[in-house]
């Protein structure tokens, strides 16, 4: 049974997740599914919390990542960053998967996360 | 809307026709773990918590014994959907209030080369709005009637 999301890179994808979730909701609604407006209220309280969970540097790189890049944290497939397709060194690959350290593509500066 | 091919995004590991869970958080558990063990994931909680927050967004129960729980996130590789039957039903708060028997849970990354996750979610709501097509999932037991279902 899947806990709850505790390490920072956990926190940084869910508010990743999440500024897209509210990014999408007028695409989403058009489609015919159910959103409230206590629900968009409930969206925005979450993020607030969320940002509170997530140290101020690493919330500030976030944030500038996005403003950048549009995305903060992108994919790793087959040891290569799909936000500038750079092939990682070893010495990142190797911590990569634990969710327990935020590690960062030397190329580009995105937030890596590990789909395997 | 462009009519999209669904077949694609279906797996057999991600075909669930009897639903062991009897409530709707044990149905979203029990789907997200089924992409991992289909290994379409590797962090469940990651994509348990996008899923919750969008049910906070209004429930995704669209009527007629039908839940639709769907979103993107950085976890996900591709666009897929888990199927899950529940023969009792689920209280999902629906739209209708009614019990949910069909679930379809769409899963996709942030961003996809062909940006095919709205019409492919559309493309679902459209055939699942039409009551004689519906009502054939609801009796559907393998993989392969059910791939024979959205193909006609």
């Amino acid at each position: 049974m899947p806990g709850k999301i505790k390490t920072p890179i956990e926190f940084l994808v869910a508010l990743q997740d999440l500024d897209i979730m509210i990014k999408e909701i007028e695409e989403v609604k058009a489609l015919g599914f159910e959103v409230k407006g206590e629900g968009l209220a409930a969206l925005a309280s979450a993020r607030e919390d969320l940002v509170l969970k997530i140290k101020k540097p690493l919330l500030a790189a976030y944030e500038r990542l996005r403003n950048r890049y549009k995305r903060a944290i992108v994919p790793v497939k087959d040891d290569n960053c799909l936000g500038c397709f750079m092939r990682l060194p070893t010495s990142i690959t190797a911590h990569g998967r634990t969710d327990k350290e935020v590690l960062i593509c030397e190329n580009c500066g995105r937030i890596l996360y590990w789909l395997s | 809307m462009e009519k999209v091919e669904l077949v694609p995004y279906f797996n057999e590991s991600l075909f669930i026709p009897a639903l062991r869970a009897k409530t709707k958080e044990g149905v979203l558990e029990e789907l997200v773990d089924c992409f991992v063990e289909a290994k379409f994931l590797r962090n469940p909680t990651i994509a348990l918590e996008m899923i919750h927050r969008r049910e906070q967004l209004g429930s995704t129960g669209i009527g007629h014994g039908i839940a639709i729980p769907h979103g993107r996130t950085t976890a996900a590789a591709d666009v897929m959907i888990a199927f899950g039957h529940s023969k009792n039903g689920i209280d999902w708060q629906a739209m209708d209030d009614l019990p949910v028997h069909l679930v379809f849970m769409v899963l996709a990354p942030p961003q996809e080369l062909n940006n095919r996750y709205l019409p492919v979610l559309g493309r679902l709501v459209e055939v699942l709005s039409e009551p004689r097509q519906r009502d054939k999932f609801h009796t559907v037991t393998t993989f392969s009637d059910f791939i024979n279902l959205l193909k006609n």
